[in-house]
C-alpha cells in the first residue's frame, strides 16, 4: 500500500517471535551507538591489545622476521603466563572505557522521555528489556576482552605446539572467565547508574567514582585498620584477584577469594535491585 | 483474526477488579462488561482512569479480582493481550534524539513486526498521522501537537486490535483537536480495531463512543451504552406548533408516530424508527402547521455524567 492512501488498515502478516523482541532493543542501541563516528574511531582503538597481542604472538614464533628486524626468538623471554596476565589487563581497561562511554545512554535517554512505558507496553517485560541492553554491551566488549584474548591463547597453543594449550589451559580460562565476569558486573553497574542519573557527563562521573574513588576508599580503610577488610569495596582489585587466581599467580590482600567473589556478586545485586526500582513504566504513588 | 467478524464479543470484562498502590485503593471492585466499537473512560482527575489503563496494560498486578481482554485472562496471558494493543500515554513518552521514522520502526519491530514489514508501516503511519513531511525530523524538536501525532502513529503502527488511547487531545489547539478526533473517529469506523478513550473530556468521548465507563474515586459511577441511547431516542421528538392543528396530528398519527399532547400545540411524538424528522415538515406542510419548535431529544452524555457524579 502507498503511504499516499493515507488509510488505516491492521496488519495481517507474520510476526516475529516474542523470545526475540528483547534483540530488537539491543539492535535499535547499537545502530545508535555506531551512529557516533567518534565512538567508532575509539572503538576500533579499543581493539589495539588484541591486535598488539596477535601480533606480538605471531612475531615470537617467526624466527626469519625476527632476525629481519635485528632480535632473536627470546626477545619478550618467552610468552609466558606474565604476558597474558599483562595483556589481561590491558584489554579490561579499554572494556570499561567502552562501557563508561555508551552505557550512560542506553537507559537515560528511554527514561527522560518517559519511553519506557512505550517499550513495556508491548510484549516485552523488564528483564527482557535489560537484558536487550546488556547485551549491546556484551556484543561490544566481547571481542575487546575475551574474544580477543582467546584468539591469542588459540594463535599462541596452535604455533607452540608440544601440548602447549592443554598445559596452559589456566591462560584460557582466565580469559574467559574473567573477561565474562567484568563484563557482567561493569554491565550492570553501569547500566544501574545509566538508570539513575540520566545527565550523561554525571553518570560517567558517578562510574570512574564508584570505581575509583571506593579503591582510594578501600585502601584507605585498609591502612587505618591494618586489614584487607577495605579490599571488600574495591571493585578492580576484586575482579584482578578473582582473575589471577584463576591464572594461578599471587593475588593483592589477604581476602579470601571467595570474599573477593562475593564483592562482585554484590556489585551485581545492588546494580539489579537499583534497575528493578527504577526501571518501570510508571511511577509508583505510596 | 477480523474484528468486524467478532463484533459483539465482549471486549473488555472487568471482575472485580481491585488494584492498591501503597495503601490506597486506586480501582475499587469494578465490574464491568464492553463489546462496543469505541469504549470511553470518563472521570474527573483522580478517578482511576489512567490507572485502569496501565492494569490491563499489566503495569500494575490487581490486588484482587481480574480483567480480560478479547477473553484472555490479565493475570496469566500479560505479555499476548499486549501484543494486541497500541497504547498511547497521556504524558509525554518518546526518545528525542531519533527520528520519527526510526522512534515508530523501534516501535513497530518491539510489537513484532519484521524489519521491512516495520519500516513499511511506519512511513504510512507517519503520513496517516499527518507527519509524513516531518518522519525525518527527530522526535525532540517536535511541537506538542506533532508529539501527541507521533505518539498516535507508535500505537497504531503494528496494527492492534486494540487502541487504547489516554487524554489523546491533551495539550492541542481547536484544530490539531478535531484533526486527532476524526483520526480516531476513522480508525473506529474502519472496524478493524478496537478502541478505549481515556478522557475527562465529555464532547470527545461522546464523538468517539458508543460505550462509556464513568469513574468515580476508583468506582463505577455508571456505564451506559450511548450508541443504545442514540438509537432508543432518535425517534424521540418534541414539536411546538404555532397554534393546535387536529389535520396535523392526524397526519402524524397516520405515520405510525405514538402522540402525547403535554399542552395544546405542543407534542410529544415517538417516532417509528423508519420515519424521520424530514416527513414531519412534510405533514406540517400538507397539513398548514406552523412548526416553531422541533427538538430530537436524549439524554446528553454531560447529563448522564453529572447525575453520576452527583450521585455517589
Amino acid at each position: 500500500m502507498a503511504v499516499y492512501e493515507r488509510i488505516w488498515r491492521r496488519y495481517d502478516g507474520n510476526v516475529t517471535p516474542l523470545k526475540w523482541r528483547a534483540a530488537v532493543v539491543t539492535k535499535y542501541a547499537l545502530a545508535e551507538a555506531f551512529s557516533s563516528r567518534i565512538f567508532a574511531a575509539f572503538y576500533v582503538l579499543c581493539l589495539l591489545p588484541t591486535t598488539v597481542g596477535v601480533f606480538l604472538v605471531y612475531l615470537s614464533h617467526n624466527v626469519s622476521l625476527l632476525e629481519k628486524v635485528g632480535l632473536t626468538a627470546e626477545f619478550m623471554g618467552g610468552l609466558t603466563a606474565v604476558f597474558f596476565q599483562f595483556l589481561f589487563g590491558w584489554q579490561a581497561l579499554p572494556a570499561f572505557l567502552v562501557a563508561v562511554v555508551v552505557s550512560p545512554s542506553l537507559i537515560a535517554a528511554d527514561l527522560s522521555n518517559n519511553a519506557l512505558s512505550l517499550y513495556l507496553s508491548r510484549p516485552i517485560s523488564q528483564r527482557d528489556y535489560v537484558l536487550g541492553k546488556m547485551a549491546v554491551l556484551a556484543i561490544l566488549l566481547s571481542p575487546i576482552t575475551w574474544m580477543g584474548g582467546l584468539l591469542i591463547f588459540v594463535l599462541q597453543a596452535y604455533l607452540e605446539g608440544n601440548n602447549w594449550g592443554i598445559e596452559n589451559w589456566r591462560i584460557g580460562m582466565a580469559y574467559f572467565v574473567g573477561h565474562i565476569t567484568w563484563i557482567v558486573v561493569i554491565s550492570l553497574l553501569t547500566l544501574a547508574i545509566s538508570a539513575w542519573v540520566r545527565f550523561k557527563p554525571a553518570a560517567r562521573g558517578a562510574l570512574f567514582g564508584i570505581i575509583f574513588i571506593l579503591a582510594g576508599f578501600a585502601q584507605a580503610i585498609n591502612a587505618v585498620t591494618g586489614t584487607s577488610v577495605g579490599d571488600l569495596i574495591h571493585l578492580t582489585r576484586a575482579i584482578a584477584n578473582v582473575v589471577m587466581s584463576i591464572f594461578g599467580g599471587p593475588t593483592q590482600g589477604n581476602l579470601p577469594i571467595a570474599l573477593n567473589w562475593f564483592t562482585l556478586v554484590a556489585t551485581c545485586a545492588v546494580s539489579i535491585w537499583m534497575l528493578r526500582r527504577k526501571l518501570r513504566a510508571h511511577e509508583v504513588i505510596g | 483474526m477480523n474484528i468486524s467478524h467478532d463484533l459483539g464479543a465482549p471486549v473488555l470484562e472487568l471482575d472485580g477488579l481491585t488494584v492498591k498502590l501503597g495503601r490506597r485503593t486506586i480501582l475499587d471492585g469494578l465490574e464491568a462488561s464492553f463489546s462496543g466499537r469505541a469504549i470511553g473512560l470518563l472521570g474527573p482527575n483522580g478517578a482511576g482512569k489512567t490507572t485502569l489503563l496501565r492494569t490491563l496494560l499489566g503495569f500494575y498486578p490487581p490486588t484482587s479480582g481480574g480483567a480480560r481482554v478479547f477473553g484472555r485472562e490479565l493475570s496469566s496471558s500479560a505479555k499476548e493481550i499486549r501484543a494486541e494493543i497500541g497504547y498511547m500515554p497521556e504524558s509525554d513518552a518518546y526518545i528525542a534524539n531519533i527520528t520519527a521514522i526510526h522512534f515508530v520502526r523501534l516501535m513497530a519491530e518491539l510489537s513484532g513486526l519484521p524489519p521491512d514489514a516495520a519500516l513499511e508501516r511506519s512511513h504510512e503511519a507517519l503520513f496517516y498521522v499527518g507527519l509524513g513531511e516531518a518522519r525525518y525530523r527527530k522526535v525532540g524538536t517536535f511541537s506538542t501537537g506533532m508529539k501527541q501525532m507521533v505518539k498516535l502513529a507508535q500505537a497504531l503502527v503494528h496494527g492492534p486490535r486494540l487502541l487504547m488511547l489516554d487524554e489523546p487531545t491533551n495539550g492541542l489547539d481547536p484544530p490539531a483537536r478535531k484533526r486527532m478526533i476524526d483520526l480516531v473517529c476513522d480508525i473506529r469506523d474502519r472496524g478493524t480495531s478496537r478502541i478505549i478513550l481515556s478522557s475527562h473530556l465529555l464532547g470527545d468521548v461522546e464523538t468517539v463512543c458508543d460505550e462509556v465507563l464513568i469513574l468515580k474515586n476508583g468506582k463505577i459511577a455508571d456505564s451506559c451504552d450511548l450508541e443504545a441511547d442514540r438509537q432508543a431516542n432518535k425517534n424521540f421528538v418534541e414539536v411546538d406548533l404555532e397554534a393546535p392543528n387536529d389535520k396535523f396530528d392526524s397526519a402524524v398519527a397516520a405515520l405510525g408516530c405514538e402522540i402525547a399532547s403535554l399542552e395544546p400545540g405542543k407534542l410529544k411524538l415517538v417516532m417509528p424508527a423508519d420515519v424521520s424528522t424530514r416527513e414531519l415538515w412534510i405533514a406540517a406542510d400538507e397539513t398548514g402547521a406552523g412548526i416553531r419548535r422541533l427538538d430530537l431529544k436524549r439524554d446528553s452524555l454531560q447529563d448522564i455524567f453529572l447525575r453520576a457524579m452527583e450521585g455517589n
